[in-house]
């Protein structure tokens, strides 16, 4: 009898945290890439006082790179350890992408906290609203949990893979930064709390199409 | 197209811009844009049909739009930067509108990063139509939603009502010479992916057949030596 969603769903979690509790790859080379950027940018900028926009664009970017450089390993390494052929022989991929997505998701959180606080600090960045900060930041992790997930599942069998995640990614990505730096210049004192709300509310939307359509795009290339 | 281009030399000036004769470039910027997203619109249509039948010939018919949707994006972005740096002073202004179609045409270009990185034809197929239909979402965003978001220096003619009747006509008739030249080179460039496979395939059999060579292998050959 076949395992149910749930359980196939929990045990593809459950293995991605415990290979990554394992090797702490993801958490060290997407923390410590974002740990150098924000302290880069405070290095770079402790002379003048960053704007709202300025200090969110910024923020955004970090959050962005530190993403891409993380998040599509969950796929990558399965082909390059040579896993991924027994994890198509175990699992549905509906369950396979949903198992993964849903690690990414928290790894990308724990990333937005720690970047996010040490930004913060380091930049002195002042939070004028920080409900529209939490909806932004949650907005974001949507979206790039959702989307850099399904670019590292559509090149995970390609042939350069490392170098091809981060140019596929990217220009599906892109997009995400305006409505994000909508969203996060409000939290850190621009004007227009509705207009900031919007785009947090867009990138949670955006996160979810990308995480509803992804097992679907993913099922058609998981085992060609 | 000739006569497309020859009424466009006839209309009147555009009296709504700065420089009023170089607004006829707006007779090939505008169809240009539109044949761009029809394509780019198309190409995900094709993708959803080679997944659903898993037919070759779908994943070639995408390839093909995606291929005409960046040629024609990239006319307009050169005829759009011609155009601004005329009327705005500079070929590039981070206009909304400009930046938004620059980013659509780097998702479109990633498409064939995405493709030349797999030599299977099937996963080729299989992964470039996902990509496809992944991207059509940020396409979409960018196409109908950005440049709404933010004030733009592109010219909202319609709305405005800065044509007249006579500008229409020229925009009308460049666009369906346009969209016809396009099918044409479409249908081509399907055909000539149909003639590229049947050409590997057959190279494949005659290089399995008596050569134990596999296809794809150069192989030497010997060159005439003139000094003798």
């Amino acid at each position: 009898m076949p395992d149910s969603w749930s359980n196939e769903i929990g045990a593809v979690f459950r293995k991605e945290i415990q290979s990554e509790l394992r090797s702490k790859s993801g958490l060290i080379t997407s923390g410590l890439f974002g740990i150098v950027s924000v302290v880069a940018i405070a290095f770079a900028t402790w002379t003048v006082k960053l704007t709202p926009t300025v200090a969110a664009g910024l923020f955004w970017i970090t959050l962005l790179f530190s993403s891409m450089i993380s998040l599509p390993r969950a796929f990558t390494v399965e082909e390059e350890l040579g896993t991924g052929d027994l994890l198509r022989l175990m699992a549905r991929p509906h369950s396979v992408f949903w198992g993964k997505v849903l690690f990414n998701l928290i790894l990308v959180a724990v990333t937005a906290v720690v970047l996010g606080t040490l930004f913060l600090v380091l930049a002195q960045i002042h939070v004028a609203n920080v409900g529209v900060l939490i909806v932004s930041l949650l907005g974001s992790c949507f979206a790039l949990g959702g989307g850099v997930t399904l670019s590292g599942a559509l090149v995970a069998q390609a042939a350069n893979r490392n170098a091809l995640s981060a140019a596929i990614a990217l220009p599906l990505l892109v997009p995400l930064t305006a409505i994000g730096v909508s969203a996060l210049r409000v939290a850190f004192g621009d004007p227009g709390v509705a207009a900031g709300i919007q785009a947090a509310i867009g990138l949670v939307c955006y996160g979810v199409v990308s995480v509803a359509i992804g097992p679907y795009l993913f099922a058609a290339v998981w085992k060609t | 197209m000739g006569y497309g281009i020859d009424l466009a030399f006839r209309a009147p000036n555009a009296m709504v811009f700065e420089n009023k004769e170089l607004a006829r470039i707006i007779f090939f910027h505008l169809p240009c844009a539109w044949g761009s997203t029809l394509f780019l619109i198309l190409a995900p249509v094709f993708a959803l049909m080679y997944l659903r039948s898993k037919k070759r010939i779908w994943d070639l018919r995408a390839a093909a739009a995606m291929e005409i949707g960046l040629l024609l994006g990239v006319l307009t972005l050169i005829t759009g930067m011609i155009f601004s740096d005329v009327e705005w002073g500079a070929p590039w202004n981070w206009d909304p509108r400009q930046t938004s179609f620059l980013l659509v045409v780097l998702i479109t270009a990633a498409y064939f990063a995405l493709r030349a990185a797999f030599s299977d034809p099937e996963k080729q197929a299989s992964h470039s139509a996902a990509y496809v239909l992944a991207a059509i979402l940020p396409e979409l965003f960018l196409i109908a939603v950005f440049p709404r978001m933010l004030m733009s220096l592109h010219p909202d003619v319609v709305r405005q009502g800065g044509f007249d009747a006579t500008y229409w006509t020229v925009i009308a008739v460049v666009s369906v010479s346009l969209l016809l030249t396009s099918g044409w080179m479409f249908g081509l460039r399907v055909r000539a992916g149909l003639l590229e496979e049947a050409l590997e395939n057959s190279n494949a059999k005659l290089g399995s057949r008596d050569d134990p060579t596999p296809s794809g292998v150069v192989r030497p050959v010997s060159v005439p030596d003139e000094s003798r």
